[in-house]
């Protein structure tokens, strides 16, 4: 499973650069507003072709970030800019029109593929509409045309495209909302937790599909996921979030070979093994993920990091970098790092 | 040899829809002996709840079981047909005090207008004899053993004010607040981080040394189920295709459902194989296939056969049984 090697060497299609994305949370007592935090100072970059898997515990701001490249939230500070061979975007000041084309060019494929097709239009109607409200086809025979196109390379008959989403599977129902995402030829995908509703033997068949989608068409992914054994199966290169901010990125292998900060190895221990005999418990995480209304001071997993010292609870720590590729935010990756 | 604390013969259910009677499980048989932890896994749609349901006679007014299936309580005090239970009275013997059950969602199991230990009490005054000062005591002690801080701060708390890994504390301590001899815990971990889980997981092995009772642990979750259960059950479309200890049946499946599900399954220690999905579509209820339930997505099916007789349980060793005619054939091959 090896990344195509120009992916490596790409031009980044996304650069997220210093984003932070604060919600206000109404007023307090004395007018003083409550900020949800929900990402904060994040940077990462996304090259052309990469399949690139973000995970973090709920509240950890993936999504988030993920809606920001898509511009779907205000964002507060920082930048993201999108570049292919065609056009550059700075999410932050574009216009209308360059907007509605960047719509055209990067899609989000939805977590519940109960909740993402409305139960009154027929599956060809649900697949043709980004076409139809981005006037990307002349004639209904093109719209047609292209529908059945995709709806092949989803392995959708086309009996299917006349029936309505109630008659489908869930994994049939992840497959139209795929298709509704491709169908106006995007370059970057957002699948937000696309197969976290989905029972294990079709999410092996979803996750499948996803990867040669991406090799046929080159298309670029962003894969938010909870689920860490999932994200080592299909991506490129793994960023792990917590509380809003990136505590680690690494090509896939490195990541989960050797991973550097203490959350991410928190991670790995509680994923649950296969094996009854392998208790690995060594690595358990107390207590739960703190509010983002009011993160901790320092870096913010001090409040549950097995290693904190004094100095994370004060000062911020700077991602580094570990290895190629490899970027680590803690203070004490380096002593605690053992190469063996 | 005493009999198992719980005995499911032959449990048969169906519902009775618009569209005719849907059946959900159809001759399931497992037994659970205290102290011990069966893992009932399968996929949506695979009755694995409405069977739990069944054990405290909690399924939906159009249920209908089949007349053969029985399921007996061995509580101490001789055995209960749950299925022969009529009158709601008499059904409160195996709802909350002897058996026990937690919920995937613990924010929809609270009420949200009552306080946790208003609810807390309200059960215990129900199930045990004890009086209002007792119980709230009690409901302390359990919510400080589930390791909720301040637990007499909490116990005055709304499910709200909890965050979701407290709120499974709280709804674990309520569940064993009555000291039940059988708890069902339905995906009890699913909503839940994987940190938050792991948690949640070691606390229950926990009480089950503390406490020895019995857990029937529904979830879809394999590695879950490695590292909680003892015995495993196999679920797939009503049917319990593969029974056994918990290292037999994941290290050496025998029901190609089961080997689909492992081979489908994304693990951490080998990401670098290829994911294998069972090929096909889960059938909708209303399509059962006939004869083997699994044939239309097994690769090893036989036509003329499978897709015709039912497979019947066969052992491959004392405790590890499958329901197929493959591994029917392999077996009597190696005798």
């Amino acid at each position: 499973m090896s990344a195509p090697v120009s992916s490596e060497t790409a031009p980044p299609l996304v650069s997220v650069d210093g984003l932070s994305v604060h919600f206000p949370l109404g007023h307090g007592l004395f007018g003083d507003k409550t900020v949800v935090r929900a990402v904060d100072d994040v940077s990462l970059e996304i090259r052309k072709g990469q399949f690139v898997g973000l995970v973090g515990e709920s509240g950890s701001g993936k999504t988030t970030l993920g809606r920001a490249m898509l511009n779907a939230v205000p964002v507060t500070a920082g930048a993201v800019v999108y570049q292919d061979e065609e056009v550059r975007y700075d999410l932050g000041h574009v216009t209308k029109a360059e907007l509605k084309d960047y719509r055209k060019r990067a899609q989000l494929i939805f977590q519940d593929p109960y909740a993402a097709l409305s139960p009154r239009m027929t599956v060809r109607d649900i697949v043709a509409e980004p076409l139809e409200v981005m006037r990307l086809t002349g004639s209904r025979e093109e719209t047609d045309a292209r529908v059945r196109e995709v709806a092949m390379r989803c392995r959708l008959n086309l009996e299917h495209l006349r029936r309505f989403p109630h008659a489908f599977s869930g994994g049939q129902r992840q497959r139209i909302s795929i298709a509704r995402a491709l169908v106006c030829e995007p370059h970057f995908l957002v699948a937000d937790e696309s197969v976290a509703a989905l029972d294990v033997s079709i999410q092996a068949d979803i996750l499948n599909m996803l990867k040669s989608l991406q090799q046929d068409l080159g298309l670029t992914f962003l894969f938010i996921s909870h689920d860490l054994s999932v994200v080592a199966h299909t991506c490129d290169v793994v960023a792990v979030m917590y509380l809003g901010s990136l505590v680690e990125v690494a090509p896939t292998h490195q990541l989960f070979r050797s991973p550097k900060h203490p959350y991410t190895k928190a991670l790995l221990s509680a994923m649950p093994s296969l094996d009854p005999d392998d208790k690995s418990s060594d690595q358990r995480l107390t207590g739960e993920i703190p509010s983002p209304t009011n993160p901790p001071s320092g870096c913010r997993f001090h409040t549950r990091c097995p290693v904190a010292i004094e100095r994370c609870k004060s000062e911020v720590p700077k991602q580094e970098a570990a290895e190629d590729g490899h970027r680590v935010a803690c203070h004490r990756w380096a002593e605690l790092h053992n190469p063996d | 040899m005493t009999a198992p604390l719980l005995q499911v013969r032959d449990l048969n259910l169906r519902f009775a829809t618009d569209e005719g009677l849907v059946t959900a499980v159809e001759s399931a048989s497992f037994e659970l002996e205290a102290g011990e932890i069966l893992g009932l896994v399968g996929e949506s749609g695979s009755g694995k709840s409405v069977t739990a349901k069944a054990l405290m006679h909690l399924n939906a007014k159009n249920a209908r079981y089949g007349e053969q299936g029985c399921i007996t309580l061995n509580l101490g005090s001789g055995p209960v047909d749950v299925l022969s239970l009529r009158r709601e009275r008499d059904m409160r013997v195996v709802r909350g005090g002897a058996i026990s059950m937690i919920f995937q969602e613990p924010m929809a199991s609270f009420a949200p207008a009552i306080t946790i230990g208003q609810q807390m009490i309200e059960q215990l005054l129900i199930h045990t004899k004890t009086t209002r000062k007792q119980a709230r005591a009690l409901a302390i002690e359990m919510l400080a053993r589930v390791g909720i801080a301040d637990a007499d701060k909490r116990i005055d708390q709304y499910a709200f004010q909890l965050s979701g890994g407290m709120r499974q504390r709280a709804m674990i301590a309520m569940a064993l607040s009555t000291s039940p001899k059988l708890l069902i815990a339905d995906e009890p971990t699913t909503a839940l981080d994987v940190t938050i889980q792991a948690q949640v997981i070691d606390l229950m092995k926990d009480l089950v040394s503390e406490f020895g009772m019995a857990i029937l642990f529904i979830t879809h979750d394999l590695g879950v189920i490695a590292q909680t259960a003892d015995k495993v059950a196999v679920m797939y479309l009503g049917r319990i295709v593969e029974t056994g200890p918990v290292r037999a049946v994941l290290k050496n499946p025998l029901h190609p459902y089961t080997q689909g599900l492992l081979n489908a399954l994304p693990r951490l220690d080998a990401f670098d194989e290829p994911l294998t999905p069972v090929p096909g579509d889960i059938p909708s209820p209303l399509e059962r296939p006939a004869g083997c339930v699994f044939h239309t997505r097994c690769e090893l099916a036989q036509n003329g056969r499978c897709d015709t007789e039912v497979p019947q349980v066969v052992a491959a060793s004392d405790a590890h049984a499958a329901a197929c005619h493959v591994v029917a054939d392999a077996l009597e091959a190696r005798v």
